[in-house]
Protein backbone atom coordinates (compact mmCIF):
# COMPACT_ATOMS: atom_id res chain seq x y z
CA UNK A 1 0.00 0.00 0.00
CA UNK A 2 1.17 3.29 -0.33
CA UNK A 3 1.61 5.93 1.99
CA UNK A 4 0.28 9.37 2.52
CA UNK A 5 1.02 12.52 4.58
CA UNK A 6 -2.31 13.56 7.04
CA UNK A 7 -2.51 15.49 9.85
CA UNK A 8 -4.33 14.89 12.91
CA UNK A 9 -4.58 17.60 15.60
CA UNK A 10 -1.42 19.66 14.41
CA UNK A 11 0.66 16.31 14.31
CA UNK A 12 1.78 15.05 10.64
CA UNK A 13 1.48 11.51 10.04
CA UNK A 14 2.51 9.06 7.37
CA UNK A 15 -0.15 6.43 7.08
CA UNK A 16 -1.06 3.87 4.30
CA UNK A 17 -3.68 5.01 2.59
CA UNK A 18 -6.79 2.73 2.35
CA UNK A 19 -7.05 2.95 6.01
CA UNK A 20 -9.64 4.40 8.03
CA UNK A 21 -9.25 7.74 10.42
CA UNK A 22 -10.21 5.31 13.21
CA UNK A 23 -7.89 3.06 12.44
CA UNK A 24 -5.27 5.52 12.13
CA UNK A 25 -6.13 7.25 15.63
CA UNK A 26 -6.02 3.75 17.20
CA UNK A 27 -2.66 2.89 15.99
CA UNK A 28 -1.22 6.47 16.92
CA UNK A 29 -2.63 6.26 20.39
CA UNK A 30 -5.01 9.69 19.71
CA UNK A 31 -8.62 8.90 21.31
CA UNK A 32 -11.90 8.28 19.47
CA UNK A 33 -15.00 7.72 21.12
CA UNK A 34 -16.46 5.15 19.43
CA UNK A 35 -20.18 3.17 20.41
CA UNK A 36 -20.96 1.23 17.00
CA UNK A 37 -17.91 0.61 16.08
CA UNK A 38 -16.27 -3.17 17.09
CA UNK A 39 -13.06 -4.55 16.07
CA UNK A 40 -13.95 -8.07 13.77
CA UNK A 41 -17.26 -6.68 12.37
CA UNK A 42 -17.84 -4.09 9.42
CA UNK A 43 -18.76 -0.77 10.11
CA UNK A 44 -21.74 1.32 10.00
CA UNK A 45 -21.57 4.99 10.91
CA UNK A 46 -24.94 4.16 13.17
CA UNK A 47 -23.64 6.07 16.49
CA UNK A 48 -22.07 9.52 15.65
CA UNK A 49 -19.84 9.60 18.54
CA UNK A 50 -16.61 9.07 16.85
CA UNK A 51 -17.26 12.38 14.57
CA UNK A 52 -13.98 14.47 13.54
CA UNK A 53 -13.60 17.84 11.83
CA UNK A 54 -12.18 17.72 8.01
CA UNK A 55 -10.87 20.89 7.09
CA UNK A 56 -12.67 21.97 3.88
CA UNK A 57 -15.59 19.89 4.70
CA UNK A 58 -18.74 21.60 6.44
CA UNK A 59 -20.23 18.62 8.24
CA UNK A 60 -18.48 16.73 11.14
CA UNK A 61 -17.73 12.90 9.45
CA UNK A 62 -17.42 9.57 11.31
CA UNK A 63 -13.93 8.09 11.67
CA UNK A 64 -15.06 4.73 11.18
CA UNK A 65 -16.07 5.12 8.12
CA UNK A 66 -13.97 7.64 6.57
CA UNK A 67 -11.06 6.78 4.59
CA UNK A 68 -7.87 9.11 4.98
CA UNK A 69 -6.99 10.49 2.36
CA UNK A 70 -3.40 12.50 1.00
CA UNK A 71 -3.00 16.18 2.93
CA UNK A 72 -6.28 15.47 5.00
CA UNK A 73 -6.40 17.96 8.09
CA UNK A 74 -8.65 16.28 10.82
CA UNK A 75 -9.20 17.37 14.14
CA UNK A 76 -10.65 14.87 16.67
CA UNK A 77 -11.07 17.18 20.00
CA UNK A 78 -12.29 21.01 19.45
CA UNK A 79 -15.21 21.81 21.32
CA UNK A 80 -17.84 21.74 19.02
CA UNK A 81 -17.02 17.78 18.49
CA UNK A 82 -16.63 17.69 22.46
CA UNK A 83 -20.45 19.64 22.53
CA UNK A 84 -22.05 16.88 20.03
CA UNK A 85 -20.33 13.90 21.89
CA UNK A 86 -21.81 15.10 25.25
CA UNK A 87 -25.54 15.87 23.21
CA UNK A 88 -25.07 12.07 21.19
CA UNK A 89 -24.70 10.63 24.80
CA UNK A 90 -27.01 12.22 26.50
CA UNK A 91 -29.84 11.28 23.12
CA UNK A 92 -28.88 8.07 24.20
CA UNK A 93 -29.72 8.06 27.66
CA UNK A 94 -32.93 9.96 26.50
CA UNK A 95 -34.44 7.53 24.19
CA UNK A 96 -35.03 4.43 25.83
CA UNK A 97 -35.46 3.28 29.47
CA UNK A 98 -31.44 3.49 31.58
CA UNK A 99 -32.43 3.05 35.09
CA UNK A 100 -28.59 1.69 36.10
CA UNK A 101 -29.41 1.38 39.55
CA UNK A 102 -31.33 -1.54 38.97
CA UNK A 103 -29.71 -3.17 35.36
CA UNK A 104 -27.80 -6.16 34.94
CA UNK A 105 -24.88 -4.02 33.07
CA UNK A 106 -24.26 -2.10 35.87
CA UNK A 107 -21.02 -1.13 36.70
CA UNK A 108 -19.67 -3.02 33.68
CA UNK A 109 -21.28 -1.16 30.80
CA UNK A 110 -19.51 0.66 27.85
CA UNK A 111 -22.62 3.05 27.59
CA UNK A 112 -22.28 4.18 31.35
CA UNK A 113 -18.30 4.58 30.68
CA UNK A 114 -19.19 6.60 27.99
CA UNK A 115 -21.32 9.08 30.03
CA UNK A 116 -18.77 9.23 32.57
CA UNK A 117 -15.71 10.29 29.62
CA UNK A 118 -18.05 12.92 28.04
CA UNK A 119 -18.77 14.03 31.54
CA UNK A 120 -22.64 14.26 31.50
CA UNK A 121 -23.61 14.70 35.16
CA UNK A 122 -27.26 14.83 33.88
CA UNK A 123 -29.48 14.55 30.87
CA UNK A 124 -30.71 17.95 29.35
CA UNK A 125 -33.58 16.67 27.00
CA UNK A 126 -36.89 15.33 27.84
CA UNK A 127 -36.73 11.15 28.49
CA UNK A 128 -39.12 9.58 25.93
CA UNK A 129 -39.85 7.36 28.80
CA UNK A 130 -40.94 4.10 25.78
CA UNK A 131 -42.66 0.77 26.70
CA UNK A 132 -40.36 -1.50 25.91
CA UNK A 133 -40.60 -5.35 25.85
CA UNK A 134 -38.06 -7.71 27.58
CA UNK A 135 -38.03 -11.07 25.35
CA UNK A 136 -37.12 -13.83 27.80
CA UNK A 137 -38.13 -16.90 25.37
CA UNK A 138 -34.68 -17.96 25.01
CA UNK A 139 -33.96 -20.59 27.27
CA UNK A 140 -30.57 -19.15 28.22
CA UNK A 141 -30.41 -15.19 27.32
CA UNK A 142 -32.76 -11.89 27.22
CA UNK A 143 -33.26 -9.19 25.26
CA UNK A 144 -34.44 -6.19 26.98
CA UNK A 145 -35.18 -3.12 24.59
CA UNK A 146 -35.60 -1.04 27.47
CA UNK A 147 -31.57 -0.58 27.21
CA UNK A 148 -30.72 -1.08 23.49
CA UNK A 149 -29.01 2.08 21.93
CA UNK A 150 -29.69 0.60 18.30
CA UNK A 151 -25.80 0.35 17.77
CA UNK A 152 -26.16 -2.72 15.36
CA UNK A 153 -23.25 -4.62 17.03
CA UNK A 154 -25.29 -7.78 17.58
CA UNK A 155 -26.66 -7.57 13.97
CA UNK A 156 -23.26 -7.68 12.30
CA UNK A 157 -21.79 -10.19 14.75
CA UNK A 158 -24.68 -12.76 14.37
CA UNK A 159 -24.08 -12.50 10.37
CA UNK A 160 -20.90 -11.74 9.56
CA UNK A 161 -19.08 -13.77 12.00
CA UNK A 162 -21.73 -16.77 12.87
CA UNK A 163 -23.19 -16.20 9.84
CA UNK A 164 -26.30 -17.03 11.57
CA UNK A 165 -28.43 -14.16 10.17
CA UNK A 166 -31.36 -13.82 13.24
CA UNK A 167 -30.96 -10.07 13.88
CA UNK A 168 -32.19 -7.61 12.40
CA UNK A 169 -33.70 -4.34 12.60
CA UNK A 170 -37.33 -3.33 12.32
CA UNK A 171 -38.84 0.32 12.11
CA UNK A 172 -37.64 3.86 11.65
CA UNK A 173 -36.67 6.52 14.18
CA UNK A 174 -37.75 6.57 17.77
CA UNK A 175 -39.90 3.09 16.98
CA UNK A 176 -36.49 1.24 15.52
CA UNK A 177 -36.34 -2.34 17.15
CA UNK A 178 -34.12 -5.21 17.03
CA UNK A 179 -35.91 -8.60 15.65
CA UNK A 180 -34.98 -11.86 16.21
CA UNK A 181 -35.63 -13.91 12.57
CA UNK A 182 -39.19 -12.22 11.37
CA UNK A 183 -39.97 -10.50 14.35
CA UNK A 184 -40.61 -13.54 16.55
CA UNK A 185 -39.82 -14.34 19.56
CA UNK A 186 -35.71 -15.38 20.11
CA UNK A 187 -36.92 -18.66 21.77
CA UNK A 188 -38.87 -19.66 18.97
CA UNK A 189 -35.90 -18.57 16.20
CA UNK A 190 -34.74 -21.18 13.87
CA UNK A 191 -31.39 -19.43 12.84
CA UNK A 192 -30.19 -18.84 15.95
CA UNK A 193 -27.14 -21.26 17.36
CA UNK A 194 -27.24 -19.62 20.33
CA UNK A 195 -23.40 -19.27 20.15
CA UNK A 196 -24.17 -15.88 22.31
CA UNK A 197 -21.89 -13.94 20.58
CA UNK A 198 -24.05 -11.37 20.43
CA UNK A 199 -24.18 -11.24 24.02
CA UNK A 200 -20.34 -10.35 24.18
CA UNK A 201 -20.65 -7.71 21.53
CA UNK A 202 -23.46 -5.93 22.89
CA UNK A 203 -22.30 -2.44 24.96
CA UNK A 204 -25.28 -2.36 27.59
CA UNK A 205 -27.88 -4.42 29.44
CA UNK A 206 -29.78 -4.76 26.31
CA UNK A 207 -28.02 -8.59 25.65
CA UNK A 208 -27.10 -10.63 28.96
CA UNK A 209 -27.41 -14.63 29.68
CA UNK A 210 -30.39 -15.45 31.95
CA UNK A 211 -27.57 -17.62 34.57
CA UNK A 212 -25.96 -13.81 35.96
CA UNK A 213 -27.04 -11.28 38.38
CA UNK A 214 -25.86 -7.83 38.51
CA UNK A 215 -22.42 -7.35 39.26
CA UNK A 216 -21.10 -10.67 37.57
CA UNK A 217 -21.48 -9.70 33.94
CA UNK A 218 -18.12 -10.51 32.09
CA UNK A 219 -18.35 -9.59 28.28
CA UNK A 220 -16.20 -9.51 26.48
CA UNK A 221 -16.23 -7.80 23.20
CA UNK A 222 -12.43 -8.33 22.39
CA UNK A 223 -13.13 -12.48 21.39
CA UNK A 224 -15.44 -11.20 18.36
CA UNK A 225 -12.11 -9.74 16.79
CA UNK A 226 -10.34 -13.60 17.44
CA UNK A 227 -13.25 -15.06 16.04
CA UNK A 228 -13.43 -13.03 12.92
CA UNK A 229 -9.62 -13.77 12.62
CA UNK A 230 -10.34 -17.14 12.66
CA UNK A 231 -13.08 -17.71 10.66
CA UNK A 232 -10.95 -15.57 8.25
CA UNK A 233 -8.43 -18.56 8.28
CA UNK A 234 -11.44 -21.19 7.48
CA UNK A 235 -11.10 -22.29 11.26
CA UNK B 1 -20.47 37.29 63.99
CA UNK B 2 -21.70 33.44 62.98
CA UNK B 3 -19.62 33.12 59.28
CA UNK B 4 -20.87 29.63 59.19
CA UNK B 5 -22.64 28.69 56.10
CA UNK B 6 -26.25 27.33 56.54
CA UNK B 7 -26.93 23.45 55.17
CA UNK B 8 -30.14 21.67 54.75
CA UNK B 9 -30.86 18.40 53.67
CA UNK B 10 -34.41 17.39 51.99
CA UNK B 11 -36.13 14.08 50.04
CA UNK B 12 -38.77 14.48 47.49
CA UNK B 13 -39.47 11.15 45.73
CA UNK B 14 -36.41 9.07 46.69
CA UNK B 15 -35.73 6.25 48.73
CA UNK B 16 -34.03 7.82 51.49
CA UNK B 17 -31.05 6.34 50.64
CA UNK B 18 -29.02 9.22 48.83
CA UNK B 19 -29.43 10.15 52.95
CA UNK B 20 -27.99 7.10 54.04
CA UNK B 21 -25.12 8.22 52.04
CA UNK B 22 -25.31 11.67 53.69
CA UNK B 23 -25.03 9.51 57.56
CA UNK B 24 -22.08 7.42 55.95
CA UNK B 25 -19.54 10.56 55.89
CA UNK B 26 -19.14 9.25 59.26
CA UNK B 27 -16.54 11.51 61.75
CA UNK B 28 -16.13 13.15 58.91
CA UNK B 29 -19.15 15.17 60.11
CA UNK B 30 -16.80 17.54 62.13
CA UNK B 31 -15.22 18.81 59.51
CA UNK B 32 -18.46 19.68 58.18
CA UNK B 33 -19.91 21.02 61.38
CA UNK B 34 -17.02 23.07 61.59
CA UNK B 35 -17.48 24.99 59.21
CA UNK B 36 -21.79 24.76 58.47
CA UNK B 37 -24.65 24.19 60.71
CA UNK B 38 -27.11 21.78 59.08
CA UNK B 39 -30.48 24.00 60.03
CA UNK B 40 -32.74 21.48 58.02
CA UNK B 41 -32.24 17.53 57.73
CA UNK B 42 -34.74 14.35 57.87
CA UNK B 43 -32.17 13.65 60.44
CA UNK B 44 -32.34 16.77 62.60
CA UNK B 45 -36.95 17.82 62.46
CA UNK B 46 -39.59 18.01 60.67
CA UNK B 47 -40.33 22.11 60.11
CA UNK B 48 -40.66 24.14 57.14
CA UNK B 49 -37.94 24.80 54.69
CA UNK B 50 -35.55 27.58 56.73
CA UNK B 51 -34.95 30.88 54.78
CA UNK B 52 -31.72 32.06 54.63
CA UNK B 53 -29.85 28.39 53.24
CA UNK B 54 -26.68 28.38 51.57
CA UNK B 55 -26.61 24.59 50.36
CA UNK B 56 -29.70 22.86 50.07
CA UNK B 57 -29.44 18.95 49.37
CA UNK B 58 -32.22 17.78 47.83
CA UNK B 59 -32.52 13.87 47.41
CA UNK B 60 -35.53 12.20 44.88
CA UNK B 61 -37.39 13.80 41.86
CA UNK B 62 -40.65 15.38 41.64
CA UNK B 63 -43.40 13.28 41.75
CA UNK B 64 -46.77 14.75 43.29
CA UNK B 65 -47.63 18.23 44.11
CA UNK B 66 -46.11 18.39 47.50
CA UNK B 67 -42.98 17.80 46.04
CA UNK B 68 -43.15 20.54 43.23
CA UNK B 69 -44.43 23.22 45.82
CA UNK B 70 -41.52 22.04 48.13
CA UNK B 71 -38.67 22.10 45.32
CA UNK B 72 -40.14 25.57 44.38
CA UNK B 73 -39.83 26.76 48.13
CA UNK B 74 -36.04 25.75 48.62
CA UNK B 75 -35.21 27.35 45.15
CA UNK B 76 -36.94 30.86 46.91
CA UNK B 77 -35.61 30.54 49.99
CA UNK B 78 -31.57 28.60 48.93
CA UNK B 79 -28.58 30.09 47.62
CA UNK B 80 -27.53 26.76 46.15
CA UNK B 81 -29.43 23.68 45.15
CA UNK B 82 -27.71 20.28 44.95
CA UNK B 83 -29.40 17.59 42.99
CA UNK B 84 -28.61 14.42 44.94
CA UNK B 85 -28.64 11.11 43.38
CA UNK B 86 -30.05 9.71 40.47
CA UNK B 87 -33.36 9.89 41.29
CA UNK B 88 -33.03 13.56 41.83
CA UNK B 89 -31.02 13.65 38.24
CA UNK B 90 -32.55 11.53 36.28
CA UNK B 91 -35.99 10.31 38.36
CA UNK B 92 -34.50 6.36 38.22
CA UNK B 93 -36.32 4.13 39.91
CA UNK B 94 -39.07 6.39 41.08
CA UNK B 95 -39.30 7.13 36.78
CA UNK B 96 -40.06 3.70 36.01
CA UNK B 97 -43.86 4.31 36.53
CA UNK B 98 -43.29 6.73 33.53
CA UNK B 99 -43.98 4.19 31.25
CA UNK B 100 -48.01 3.87 32.19
CA UNK B 101 -50.66 5.61 32.52
CA UNK B 102 -50.62 7.00 36.43
CA UNK B 103 -54.16 4.83 37.62
CA UNK B 104 -52.62 1.87 35.89
CA UNK B 105 -49.86 1.92 38.44
CA UNK B 106 -51.97 3.03 41.47
CA UNK B 107 -54.59 0.08 40.39
CA UNK B 108 -51.44 -2.12 40.34
CA UNK B 109 -50.07 -1.69 43.56
CA UNK B 110 -53.68 -0.77 45.26
CA UNK B 111 -55.84 -3.33 43.33
CA UNK B 112 -54.31 -5.83 41.81
CA UNK B 113 -51.93 -6.84 43.69
CA UNK B 114 -51.89 -10.35 45.30
CA UNK B 115 -50.82 -9.12 48.88
CA UNK B 116 -53.81 -6.76 48.92
CA UNK B 117 -56.91 -7.21 50.94
CA UNK B 118 -60.06 -8.35 48.98
CA UNK B 119 -61.33 -4.39 48.34
CA UNK B 120 -58.09 -3.01 47.49
CA UNK B 121 -59.10 0.42 48.42
CA UNK B 122 -56.77 3.14 47.01
CA UNK B 123 -55.74 5.32 49.65
CA UNK B 124 -57.55 8.90 49.29
CA UNK B 125 -57.01 10.79 52.62
CA UNK B 126 -57.10 14.95 51.61
CA UNK B 127 -53.62 14.78 53.64
CA UNK B 128 -51.91 12.91 51.35
CA UNK B 129 -49.90 14.23 48.17
CA UNK B 130 -51.50 13.79 44.84
CA UNK B 131 -49.55 12.12 42.54
CA UNK B 132 -48.47 13.50 39.51
CA UNK B 133 -48.83 11.82 35.50
CA UNK B 134 -45.20 11.78 35.32
CA UNK B 135 -42.31 11.86 37.57
CA UNK B 136 -39.45 14.57 36.44
CA UNK B 137 -35.89 15.69 37.66
CA UNK B 138 -35.32 19.00 40.00
CA UNK B 139 -33.96 20.67 36.62
CA UNK B 140 -37.07 19.87 35.26
CA UNK B 141 -38.71 22.28 37.75
CA UNK B 142 -36.24 24.70 39.27
CA UNK B 143 -32.76 25.55 38.40
CA UNK B 144 -30.29 23.21 39.75
CA UNK B 145 -26.80 24.57 40.73
CA UNK B 146 -24.66 21.38 41.01
CA UNK B 147 -25.35 17.76 40.36
CA UNK B 148 -24.43 14.39 42.09
CA UNK B 149 -25.59 11.52 40.50
CA UNK B 150 -25.19 7.99 41.64
CA UNK B 151 -27.19 5.32 43.40
CA UNK B 152 -26.63 6.69 45.86
CA UNK B 153 -24.00 8.32 45.18
CA UNK B 154 -20.75 7.33 47.74
CA UNK B 155 -20.22 9.47 50.87
CA UNK B 156 -16.41 10.55 49.41
CA UNK B 157 -18.26 11.68 47.01
CA UNK B 158 -20.75 13.80 48.65
CA UNK B 159 -18.37 14.98 51.41
CA UNK B 160 -16.08 15.93 48.62
CA UNK B 161 -18.69 17.99 47.31
CA UNK B 162 -19.90 19.81 50.35
CA UNK B 163 -15.84 20.18 51.56
CA UNK B 164 -15.28 21.96 48.26
CA UNK B 165 -18.62 24.48 48.50
CA UNK B 166 -17.72 25.20 52.26
CA UNK B 167 -14.21 26.13 51.49
CA UNK B 168 -15.69 28.22 48.38
CA UNK B 169 -14.38 26.25 46.12
CA UNK B 170 -16.40 24.39 42.96
CA UNK B 171 -15.64 20.79 42.79
CA UNK B 172 -15.41 19.18 39.60
CA UNK B 173 -16.85 15.23 39.69
CA UNK B 174 -15.28 14.83 36.24
CA UNK B 175 -11.93 16.05 37.47
CA UNK B 176 -11.63 13.35 40.67
CA UNK B 177 -12.96 10.46 39.04
CA UNK B 178 -16.64 10.54 41.15
CA UNK B 179 -19.05 10.69 38.18
CA UNK B 180 -21.07 7.51 38.51
CA UNK B 181 -24.46 6.34 37.61
CA UNK B 182 -26.49 3.01 39.30
S1 LIG C 1 -27.49 -0.36 29.84
FE1 LIG C 1 -25.83 0.73 30.89
S2 LIG C 1 -26.48 2.87 30.87
FE2 LIG C 1 -28.28 1.63 30.44
S3 LIG C 1 -29.24 1.27 32.44
FE3 LIG C 1 -27.86 -0.47 32.04
S4 LIG C 1 -25.96 0.14 33.06
FE4 LIG C 1 -27.16 2.00 32.81
S1 LIG D 1 -26.68 -16.39 20.09
FE1 LIG D 1 -25.38 -16.41 18.22
S2 LIG D 1 -26.73 -17.15 16.64
FE2 LIG D 1 -28.05 -16.58 18.34
S3 LIG D 1 -28.62 -14.50 17.92
FE3 LIG D 1 -26.80 -14.38 19.18
S4 LIG D 1 -25.10 -14.26 17.73
FE4 LIG D 1 -26.88 -14.94 16.60
S1 LIG E 1 -29.13 -5.28 21.56
FE1 LIG E 1 -27.13 -4.49 22.24
S2 LIG E 1 -25.77 -4.87 20.49
FE2 LIG E 1 -27.85 -5.05 19.73
S3 LIG E 1 -28.33 -3.02 18.93
FE3 LIG E 1 -29.08 -3.10 21.04
S4 LIG E 1 -27.41 -2.26 22.26
FE4 LIG E 1 -26.55 -2.77 20.27
S1 LIG F 1 -18.23 4.48 16.02
FE1 LIG F 1 -18.32 5.67 14.23
S2 LIG F 1 -20.40 6.15 14.07
FE2 LIG F 1 -20.36 4.79 15.79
Amino acid sequence: MQNITIYIDDKKLEVESGKTILEVCRNNNIEILTMCHLEGVLDVGACRLCLVEIEGVNKLLSACTTKVAANMVIRTSTERIKRYQRITTELLFAERNHMCSVCVANGKCELQNLGYKVEMDSIRYPRLFPQCEVDTSHSWYVLDHNRCIMCTRCVRVCSEVEGAFNWSVKNRGYQVRIISDFNTPWGESTTCTSCGKCLHACPTGALWPKAIVQGQLDKKPEIIEELMAKRKMGL
Amino acid sequence: MDSKKKIATVCLGGCSGCHMSILDIDERILDVAKLADIVKSPIVDGKEFPEGVDIAIVEGSVTSDEHWHEIKLIRKRSKFIVALGDCAVMTNVTGMRNYFPLQEVIDEAYKNSVSNDAEGAEPNDPALLKLHDKVVPLQEVVKVDFIIPGCPPSADTIFYVLFEFLNNRIPNLSEVNKLKYG
